[in-house]
């Protein structure tokens, strides 16, 4: 019985993880249509701006040497900076295209600033000790709940709440659900569609910032390609969710939690290597038996 | 500036600065090509076995060459690419070299040494710890300067076992790469054969991205009895995620990890690590009982003006030492000769440890470690441990596992 419910704590826990990087996704495409893979690579950068960049393989702290408030701080302006140049520089350009293109086009920008880092950085992974007090893990009867587990639960509700706040009672909140739900009609009843998509970036900018330092915090390493499993993942989890939808996106990010914990705890040692690709199954399974996904948006229902 | 002379310069750049050390020798120098990455992922595993590798070479140049030739390396760039792998390779055989080096992978080097070997030439990897890097996989030109993944297992399973007296284990497999599961498959051999059947009492996988292996910590912990060690056979930065993920769940037991995971460059990850071991190389901290690293580390810091960066180079120092040494005996640098030579090989003294070879066999399999440990935040040697279970072909290749 313990036993269940540390699994299901585990699983509550990667859900949340993953519900911080679909909602993000899910965002920035119910706004532009666009599947932003370079989601990724903000996360990935917010975690190397903690360190000086250099190519030593163990480098001195930058961000990760200031007090947790500004560190945090820091880390937010970076990527929230960094998701707003690469719209304005590479998707406003292409704003409007086939979603295919802009697919296209976000593979580029991931590909160009996963280069960047190895460039600046060196492809060899590099281990960072933040938050190591965090780590610790604490008793509940009997329940071990590490410390980050905690953090991320705790960092996936206060923004999850806060992302319903701004959604349903600010006029910006209400603009970008306009926009998301029709983008032309919401354009000639007076949206700006640049703020909008903009703001729509930059939240997403600073929920890649958090989950950087969830995981940071979680694995203590720096890799170029730390972003991109979470990013694939909760990129699954919009689908099983329905792209568009954030309610959606949010609901697949724990499915996709719970299923991985689940296999990873139930399946037979042999199968356990294949963990993946159940998920994989099931993707594939909803994408042949329910391509709109759990929750239909009426955007999407157009579409159809 | 001619034109002619302007050609030569930009040839010469374009195969990554050739030193011209040979061009006072009398007779053609001896030609040695490496098909490495220089840039992409794969350099930095490439790059310090590479440096030691010129190192060694220049020493031997310095000292009058070999032969009486001098040695001449071209260095083409695979960009961490197979298929550019396979182009240099080619066109590094096709201009002639007497020894190809190649990446520090089977998948990466494969390319170019297949290249080498079908043109006769003695092709070697600067650390591949698969034994297809051999004659079973590339061919019978193929050689790698390490040891077999199955012979880490090994190693730190006997030692474990014998010297720190545990009995039993479990079995955390990172199942993202070759170089793991053979690890792991020589490990759960050497254990069961040292502790008795029963003595690991569980296994679980993860993989090296996974963002929290918080579902394989929870199948530990629900164990009736705690295991004695833990073995992790993966590598950073997922191997440096878990150890931290375990050590915050409170799993204190010893690890016994592969050798992936030498070199201080991810403690930071884990401040505080205890009881961590790994079968290492040599090591880079001054500590290492034998001699011959401490010339090796000065070799290498004169020709770089610095120290190397990871403890792999010391295979690269070696590489170059044992093919030189064959075509010293040899007494030439044809590649059959040198091959008989180098396949006549037992327990031959280089840097790196005693070093074997066979008509059937081009990898380590019993080469002595170091063993080390973590301890105040850095690798501490602890001592040098031969295993004495040998990998058979069947664990080497893997065969019905």
């Amino acid at each position: 019985m313990q036993n269940l419910i540390q699994i299901i704590v585990d699983a509550v826990a990667l859900g949340s993880l993953y519900a911080l990087v679909s909602l993000s996704i899910g965002l920035v495409f119910g706004v532009m249509r666009l599947i932003n893979f370079a989601q990724a690579d903000y996360i990935t950068i917010g975690a190397y701006a903690l360190v000086v960049p250099t190519a030593s393989v163990s480098p001195a702290l930058l961000l990760g040497a200031l007090p947790f408030a500004f560190m945090a701080g820091g880390v937010v302006v970076v990527v929230v900076v960094l998701a707003l140049l690469t719209e304005r520089l590479a998707f406003r350009p292409m704003r409007g295209s086939d979603p295919a293109t802009l697919l296209v086009s976000s593979f580029a920008v991931s590909y160009f600033l996963q280069h960047l880092v190895m460039l600046i950085h060196s492809g060899r992974p590099k281990s960072v000790g933040i938050g190591n007090s965090l780590s610790a893990a604490v008793e509940f009867w009997g329940i071990r709940v590490p410390g980050t587990q905690l953090l991320t639960m705790g960092v996936a509700l206060v923004m999850l709440v806060a992302m319903v706040f701004f959604l349903k009672k600010t006029p910006m909140g209400i603009q970008m659900r306009a926009a998301a739900e029709n983008f032309q009609m919401a354009r000639l009843m007076g949206v700006k569609a640049n703020r909008v998509i903009a703001t729509a970036f930059a939240i997403s900018g600073i929920m890649a910032a958090a989950v950087s330092l969830l995981l940071v915090v979680q694995t203590g390493t720096l890799d170029i390609r730390m972003g991109l499993m979470p990013v694939i993942f909760a990129f699954f989890a919009t689908v099983i969710g329905g792209m568009g939808s954030l309610p959606g996106a949010a609901l697949g990010g724990f499915i996709v939690g719970f299923v991985t914990v689940g296999l990873q705890a139930f399946l037979p040692p042999d199968l356990r290597a294949f963990r993946d690709a159940f998920v994989f199954m099931l993707v594939i399974g909803f994408l042949l038996f329910r391509p709109q996904g759990l929750i239909v948006t009426s955007a999407a229902r157009e579409r159809v | 500036m001619n034109l002619n002379k302007l050609t030569k310069i930009v040839a010469v750049a374009a195969l990554g600065g050739v030193p011209l050390t040979g061009a006072q020798a009398q007779e053609d120098p001896i030609k040695i090509g490496f098909a490495i990455a220089q840039s992409g992922w794969l350099s930095n595993y490439d790059l310090s076995p590479y440096r030691a590798a010129v190192a060694k070479i220049d020493q031997i140049n310095a000292s009058g060459g070999l032969l009486g030739r001098q040695i001449e390396y071209t260095v083409g760039d695979t960009k961490t690419e197979q298929e550019r792998a396979a182009a240099v390779g080619a066109q590094m055989v096709s201009t002639g070299v007497d020894l190809l080096v190649v990446s520090c992978d089977y998948d990466f080097g494969a390319p170019a040494a297949l290249a080498a070997n079908s043109a006769g030439i003695i092709t070697m990897s600067l650390c591949a710890a698969d034994p297809k890097m051999g004659v079973q996989g590339v061919g019978p030109y193929a050689f790698s300067g390490n040891s077999a993944a199955q012979s880490e297992g090994i190693a730190i399973a006997e030692y474990g076992v014998k010297k720190m007296g545990l009995k039993t284990a479990y079995v955390l497999e990172d199942t993202t790469i070759e170089y793991n599961k053979s690890n792991c498959a020589g490990f759960r051999h050497a254990w069961k054969e040292t502790a008795g059947e029963g003595s690991i009492v569980g296994e679980d996988s993860f993989r090296n991205e996974d963002p929290s292996i918080a579902a394989q910590i929870t199948r530990i912990k629900s164990l009736d009895v705690a295991p004695d060690a833990i073995h992790i056979c993966s590598f950073t930065p997922g191997g440096a995620s878990a150890v931290r993920q375990l050590r915050a769940a409170g799993i204190d037991a010893p690890i016994l990890a592969s050798t992936a995971m030498v070199d201080n460059y991810w403690l930071n990850a884990v401040p505080g690590l205890k009881d961590f071991y790994v079968p290492g190389f040599m090591s880079l901290y001054g500590d290492d009982p034998r001699p011959e690293m401490a010339e090796f580390l000065a070799a290498f810091n004169e020709r770089w003006g610095e120290g190397p960066v990871s403890s792999y180079s010391v295979l690269g120092y070696t590489l170059i030492e044992s093919w030189a040494h064959a075509v010293e005996q040899a007494e030439t640098a044809d590649a059959d000769e040198v091959l008989s030579v180098m396949n006549s090989y037992v327990d031959e003294p280089f840097t790196a440890g005693l070093t074997s070879f066979s008509d059937q066999l081009h990898i380590q399999t019993n080469r002595p470690w170091l063993i080390m440990k973590v301890e105040d935040d850095t690798f501490k040697a602890v001592e040098i441990f031969r295993n004495t279970i040998t990998p058979d072909m069947r664990l080497l290749f893997r065969v019905g596992q």
